[in-house]
């Protein structure tokens, strides 16, 4: 649960530092990686990074049609195009606030899982021990240190920032807004790390002594379920479908506002879609590969796992460039970095540096987690 | 430009956002011509944008080019002004500069909601 933390900080400082960016300088952040890295560099990124949304998007949809499956009850396979419609109809016909609402507040159904974590009386004793570095039950180091790795890959996965800097941009942020800013990357990423640790609780203290390994999602809304009856179970369930469904246009928008920033192309939801038409086209595009990826049927899970080795270029080109500029007096004038936010920012691009040297080796040496 | 500001062209032009009169985005700056590098007084003639203009940028730029049409050449005298953007003085259209926008507007635009 430490890693949840340190992701979570992590997470908070480079959204507070792009979110500044993108209301001082109006640059969201793939012009930023073009404009420090160069067209080679920033190319390679461009591709890596597209690899590690389209996997994460996939998965994304997967999970959307698992949720309308056990909602429905009908097939899988058929859910995989409804799932994939419903998204573009609603990512096309919403305007940018409504899709922000309408999946942000249903998500927040989710918060059923901090309800039922209270519930089931955890022993809070073990659960602080979890927030102490190194205590770690069963499994060898190198397993221990592969989920560390892949749990801080995904707490700071780089389309959180592509999507909140092309965001704020879109939301025409000024100076006004920095105090928003603040505000908006600490409570909203603080939100997403205590709902992880209500989902950690709730698996530690119902699944893991009866060894049900909970890798499945349909197992979390049954924990909700023995909590709090059937309401808790309806609650999960449509928190899971539109959380995971808002995370899916999330990264699909991502992958189309990187390529548009890169070319230079318009981009924005807020055009109409013609006024930015290979803006509306990629995002299009992503979901059809999507939807082809999830129907050829290999496990989502196991794909995100396996583009983790393509964060490894897209995590450190996508970060630095966010610290140099935010640092550019040419850029930001009296709203660089402070000192905090420095200090941090460099502590966690030597994490990420970390996380990116090791993340292949520690997959290679420990099968992908199994040990 | 209405007053001197010292710029580093690579870190304060290469490769930044082209927008044109109307505010519109229209291209990067994908390259530079510089004449009178010999002479002594070097100066930025054009800027270069798209397809051509990336096999001078690596590996990938050049792999890319190939699957790119031909490169826009703006004067550097259409320029009005440089900040985090380069600021255009007139319309992309009289540019040629936007096309493949206006190309796909097409296509997209037929879509109902469009």
């Amino acid at each position: 649960m430490w890693v949840v933390v340190v992701g979570v900080i992590g997470i908070i400082v480079y959204s507070e530092m792009c979110g500044r960016v993108a209301a001082v300088a109006e640059r969201p952040v793939f012009d930023l990686v073009r404009e420090r890295v160069g067209f080679g560099a920033g190319l390679g990124t461009l591709v890596a990074s597209q690899i590690v949304n389209l996997m994460t998007c996939a998965a994304e949809v997967g999970g959307v049609a698992i949720c309308l499956q056990l909602l429905s009850g009908l097939p899988y396979r058929l859910l995989i195009p409804l799932a994939t419609l419903a998204l573009v109809v609603a990512s096309w016909a919403l305007p940018f606030e409504w899709i922000e609402r309408v999946f942000g507040y249903l998500g927040l159904g989710l918060l059923v899982f901090a309800v039922a974590a209270i519930k089931l009386h955890p022993n809070w004793g073990r659960v602080a021990h979890g927030f102490v570095p190194g205590h770690h039950v069963g499994g060898s180091l190198p397993v221990y240190l592969y989920f560390v790795v892949g749990l801080l890959g995904a707490a700071m996965t780089p389309y959180e920032v592509y999507f909140y800097s092309s965001g704020a941009v879109e939301d025409g942020w000024g100076l006004k807004e920095l105090g928003l800013n603040k505000v908006t990357s600490m409570i909203g990423y603080g939100l997403g790390g205590f709902l992880s640790f209500s989902l950690m609780i709730v698996a530690g203290t119902l699944f893991l002594p009866q060894n049900i390994d909970p890798q499945f999602l349909g197992t979390p809304p049954l924990a909700a379920a023995h909590a709090l009856g059937q309401v808790g179970l309806l609650l999960a369930l449509v928190g899971i479908l539109f959380a995971v469904g808002g995370a899916a246009i999330e990264t699909c928008f991502s992958g189309a506002y990187n390529t548009a920033q890169f070319f230079g192309w318009r981009w924005g939801k807020r055009e109409q879609p013609a006024a930015a038409p290979r803006f509306t086209l990629a995002w299009l595009v992503i979901f059809a590969l999507a939807f082809l990826v999830v129907m050829t049927g290999y496990d989502p899970v196991k794909l995100t796992e396996y583009s983790v080795i393509f964060s490894v270029v897209a995590l450190p080109l996508t970060y630095l460039p966010i610290l140099l500029v935010a640092n550019d007096r040419s850029y930001m004038g009296s709203k660089v970095n402070g000192r905090l936010a420095n200090v941090l920012g460099v502590i966690y691009f030597v994490i990420i540096l970390a996380v990116a040297v090791a993340a292949i080796p520690l997959m290679l040496l420990t099968n992908g987690g199994q040990g | 430009m209405s007053k001197p500001v010292e710029v580093d062209i690579a870190l304060g032009i290469l490769d930044h956002q082209l927008v044109d009169s109307d505010g519109v985005n229209c291209g990067k700056v994908d390259d530079l011509e510089v004449q009178g590098l010999a002479g002594g007084s070097p100066e930025v003639t054009e800027i270069i944008v798209g397809g051509n203009a990336w096999r001078s940028r690596g590996l990938l730029g050049r792999l890319a080019a190939r699957l790119a049409g031909n490169a826009v050449h703006v004067p550097w005298s259409e320029v009005e002004s440089v900040s985090s953007v380069v600021q255009l003085k007139r319309p992309a259209a009289e540019l040629r500069l936007g096309r493949g926008d206006v190309r796909w507007a097409r296509l997209v635009g037929k879509a109902p909601g469009a």
